[in-house]
């Protein structure tokens, strides 16, 4: 869940950050022409389309992901799917679940919902506590500043997955599992995006046009938000890009341990988690949920990458 | 309180590894006997049998450890005064006298049962067994120290309920005679047919005192059967060797073939399967007590006739079932309990344990063996995958035209096959009728807890009851009957059914000695039980084991549904 970001925690050197070096639109065209962001991107709009409309493709399919097709599965060997590449039919175009028949591309394109929506709800949810944090510590007191960056501290150094598994067991069952899983996810996460948002606040806050500000009367708030939090930007949605798979490992992870959404909502952690007692008899079950979550880690990561290169002020000559 | 122990005892039986698990009279031991014809238990000995197993053995204390007549590892360490007899198939659901000369004789309406000890028994320091080492090692088990044996001898002898062990009351239990070193009488408060069953467990093992060291004699505890204990890592592994004063001459039931038995746990189940098919070094002489086949191997199968031989099929009698506390509503509406086992799909139950070769769905709350006194009903057929019209129609009559949304109660894991897979079977199935079932997933070590209290019973939830021995009575009773159930926790009778008529004829039959008259009285109950639907019973389990390359003799016994150990052998 933590992720290495060391390299853009501290006070950076270089060209000021905040100053806009470039338009919005010359950042959009230099990512689009780099392939490999290109190529992330076209992905990760394709998975969201496809999580967005799962009802209506699963319609188009003429299936659902809950009822079970006993008739498709060899009960006598233990529920293997019946015929070739695990089942894969006009009907079932994945091919179904062993044990319960259930069709697998209906419950990979409601799995890409949990997914996706837990990794982007996460990380909105990260970058938004580790901001206020990060700029909270940054501006305040010394005081104030030891006891939040201690709180980073703790959040860095706890294991979070034994906490996550230990959270998401307490919670009661009527509140929705998704935006649970989110939000422990977020709350054992936001550690590192504070850090970061701190240190540029520390090197930002002794910027000229920081202190003219000040000294003008501009209360603190208005000086986290005019004239702070728009140098943060960069940085932050650097960061953003790579903290969304890590969440999407995350939720994955802790699906896999049974610890995250509930049967019979389907994840690609769960899917995968079930999928290990079969990978002899059905591969197709471990590489359709594999192979969805592979391609959409790869496409953020690539994405990310582009964004920093895109964005990262030391490559901006090099880059022009 | 009693019950609570059964509860979890019944439980910890099963699904617990030490040496528990799974049972009874196989169908068919076709599987697993084909080497049987040729073997010779005079020339089986040599070499060194591998065990890999799931659970791990938390506690080898005599008094401790529940089972189902005696456990598997269990009886190789400790010889009681009746033993299972080790046959296959229906044959093996009968006791066998171990340490006694038969099976003991009753008297005063089967309130009291008197045995008679072999000639030449002995521990593995030479000393010489009597009938006082057996009624000591009963008194322990009353201890509070050392919790977690069957619970009935408290139930059962005259004045021992409060008995508080030999620790804190040395004087003893006065219902258990030793009127010689040779003799051992009971007394019990009421007429039990089966106390010859019960005498399998491992709380009538002989215990010397002056070696008895409390809570510690866990460590060791002091064989009398053919193995000892050479070393004992709790919770990881046991090496038995053989005890040099055990006599085959005492003991024709165990044959005692390896010179030694290494048992190693805490592994996967599929890591388990993988290395006894593959049977790589000493995996050639691995078995398994509490690990049944994977998908893997079921697939290879039929490709696969050589590791189709090394499959030994048996069956423990369990009957996995939804349960209903008609005090809740809807389902005091013995409509609405029709209409679900109406609407069941019991192909899709099946498959969520893991297939035919598995489960077996079943209508009867008893499970299909003759021991238990079986006998076939099906009041509500649903046939293999459900009759939603016939559900909704019931469901109609009941006052509910537009369907209804319940609440089913299951385990969070699916490792007892009572979890997420099974529940989301059954909430399919009922999808059909116009049930909406909701899902409330209660964590394993909590579930009896929760289900066992009638404050916090759930209307609707999935159970899995087996046998304490092959007799109807500790299948019926604790589901059954009035006075079993218990309101503090621990109860089993989640229907909470106290009927006189059944609390009579629970009585009536106990007090029967002849198994076959028993078994039919326990049958014509379970028939007239399942006819107010306060239980729908969806599958009865298989045991289905692999064994290595080098293991002879797997046959599974009638009693177990498992090989046994004391019966293989690798030479």
């Amino acid at each position: 869940m933590t992720l290495t970001v060391e390299a853009l925690s501290g006070p950076q050197p270089g060209p000021d950050p905040s100053s806009p070096p470039h338009a919005r639109g010359a950042t959009w065209r230099r990512l689009r022409q780099d392939k490999a962001a290109a190529t992330g991107m076209v992905i990760i709009t394709l998975m969201v389309l496809v999580a967005v409309f799962a009802p209506l493709l699963t319609a188009l399919e003429g299936q659902d992901t809950t009822t079970q097709h006993p008739e498709l599965v060899d009960s006598a060997s233990g529920g293997t799917p019946l015929g070739s590449l695990g089942g894969v039919s006009a009907g079932h175009w994945l091919g179904v679940e062993p044990q319960t028949g259930r069709d697998l591309f209906a419950r990979l394109v409601y799995g890409a919902r949990i997914s996706l929506g837990v990794a982007l709800g996460a990380t909105a949810l990260q970058v938004l506590i580790g901001v206020s944090v990060g700029i909270a510590a940054g501006l305040g007191g010394r005081f104030l500043d030891s006891a939040l960056s201690r709180l980073t501290d703790l959040t860095l150094a706890f294991p979070s997955v034994l906490f996550a598994i230990g959270l998401m067991a307490i919670v009661p069952g009527s509140v929705p599992r998704p935006l649970v899983l989110a939000v422990v996810i977020a709350l054992l996460g936001w550690g590192a995006t504070a850090r970061l948002a701190r240190g540029q606040t520390l090197s930002l806050r002794t910027r000229d046009y920081v202190a003219a500000a000040k000294l003008s009367g501009a209360p603190p708030l208005r000086v986290a938000r005019r004239e702070i939090l728009p140098g943060l930007v960069t940085p932050v949605i650097t960061y953003a890009a790579l903290l969304v798979p890590a969440n999407m490992i995350a939720e994955a992870g802790l699906s896999f341990l049974g610890v995250g959404v509930r049967p019979p909502t389907p994840s690609w952690g769960q899917m995968l988690s079930a999928g290990t007692t079969w990978f002899r008899p059905d591969v197709m079950y471990v590489l359709v949920p594999g192979g969805a979550l592979f391609l959409t880690l790869l496409a953020f990561t690539l994405l990310a990458d582009g964004v920093r290169r895109t964005l990262d002020p030391r490559n901006t000559e090099v880059a022009a | 309180m009693r019950r609570i122990s059964v509860v979890s005892a019944a439980l910890a039986l099963v699904l617990a590894g030490t040496a528990a698990c799974s049972s009874s009279s196989g169908h068919s031991s076709s599987g697993g006997s084909g080497t049987a014809a040729a073997f010779d238990p005079k020339t089986c000995q040599g070499g060194t049998l591998e065990v890999l197993n799931q659970d791990s053995i938390s506690k080898l204390d005599p008094a401790r450890i529940y089972t189902s007549g005696g456990g598997n590892i269990p009886s190789l360490l400790f010889r009681t005064l009746t033993t299972r007899n080790r046959e296959p198939g229906q044959d093996g659901t009968k006791p066998a006298p171990d340490l006694a000369t038969d099976l003991g004789t009753p008297s005063d309406n089967a309130q009291t049962w008197t045995y008679h000890l072999k000639d030449g028994i002995f521990f593995e320091d030479g000393t010489p067994i009597t009938s006082a080492d057996i009624k000591y090692g009963i008194e322990r088990s009353f201890a509070p120290e050392l919790p977690g044996g069957a619970p009935y001898l408290r139930d059962w002898l005259v004045n021992a309920a409060n008995y508080q062990g030999p620790y804190k009351d040395p004087d003893g239990i006065a219902a258990i005679e030793t009127p010689d070193p040779k003799t051992i009488i009971f007394h019990l408060r009421k007429p039990e047919g089966d106390f010859p069953l019960l005498a399998t467990a491992t709380q009538f093992a002989p215990v010397p005192k002056a070696k008895d060291t409390g809570v510690d004699y866990d460590k060791h505890p002091i064989s009398s059967g053919p193995y000892m204990v050479a070393s004992y890592e709790k919770n990881k592994t046991l090496d038995l060797v053989r005890n040099p004063h055990w006599s085959a001459a005492t003991d024709p039931l165990r044959y005692a073939c390896p010179d030694k038995i290494d048992v190693t746990s805490g592994l996967d189940p599929a890591v388990i399967n993988q290395r006894i098919a593959t049977g790589t070094g000493q995996d050639a002489n691995a078995v398994t007590t509490d690990t049944t086949i994977g998908p893997d191997q079921l697939a290879q199968l039929n490709s696969n006739p050589a590791l189709a031989k090394r499959v030994a099929h048996g069956e423990f009698p369990a009957t996995t079932y939804i349960a209903f506390d008609p005090k809740v509503k809807p389902f005091d509406d013995i409509r609405v309990r029709e209409a679900i086992s109406y609407a069941i799909d019991r192909t899709t139950a099946v498959n969520a344990a893991g297939g035919t070769a598995v489960a077996g769905a079943s209508t009867t709350f008893l499970p299909p063996q003759k021991a238990l006194g079986y006998q076939p009903y099906d009041y509500f057929p649903a046939g293999p995958t459900g009759n939603a019209a016939k559900a909704k129609e019931l469901l109609a009559q009941a006052g509910y035209p537009n369907g209804l949304t319940v609440t089913l109660a299951h385990q969070s894991d699916d490792a007892n096959n009572f979890g997420p897979k099974l529940a989301t079977a059954v909430q399919d199935a009922l999808k059909a009728a116009g049930i909406t079932v909701n899902l409330d997933p209660i964590d394993d070590n909590s579930y009896t807890d929760v289900t066992g209290k009638p404050s916090t019973e759930p209307g609707m939830s999935l159970q899995y009851w087996g046998a304490d021995w092959p007799s109807g009575a500790p299948f019926l009773i604790p589901i059954f009957d009035g006075r079993e159930i218990i309101t503090s926790g621990g109860n089993f009778n989640l229907a909470q059914l106290n009927d006189p008529s059944v609390n009579a004829e629970i009585d009536a039959i106990n007090a029967i000695t002849d198994p076959a008259q028993a078994q039919a009285r326990w049958g014509a109950l379970d028939a007239k039980l399942g006819q107010q639907a306060l239980t729908v019973p969806l599958f009865y389990e298989k045991d289905v084991s692999l064994f290595g390359k080098n293991v002879k003799d797997a046959v599974p016994d009638g009693w177990r549904g498992q090989y046994d150990l004391a019966r293989v052998s690798v030479k």
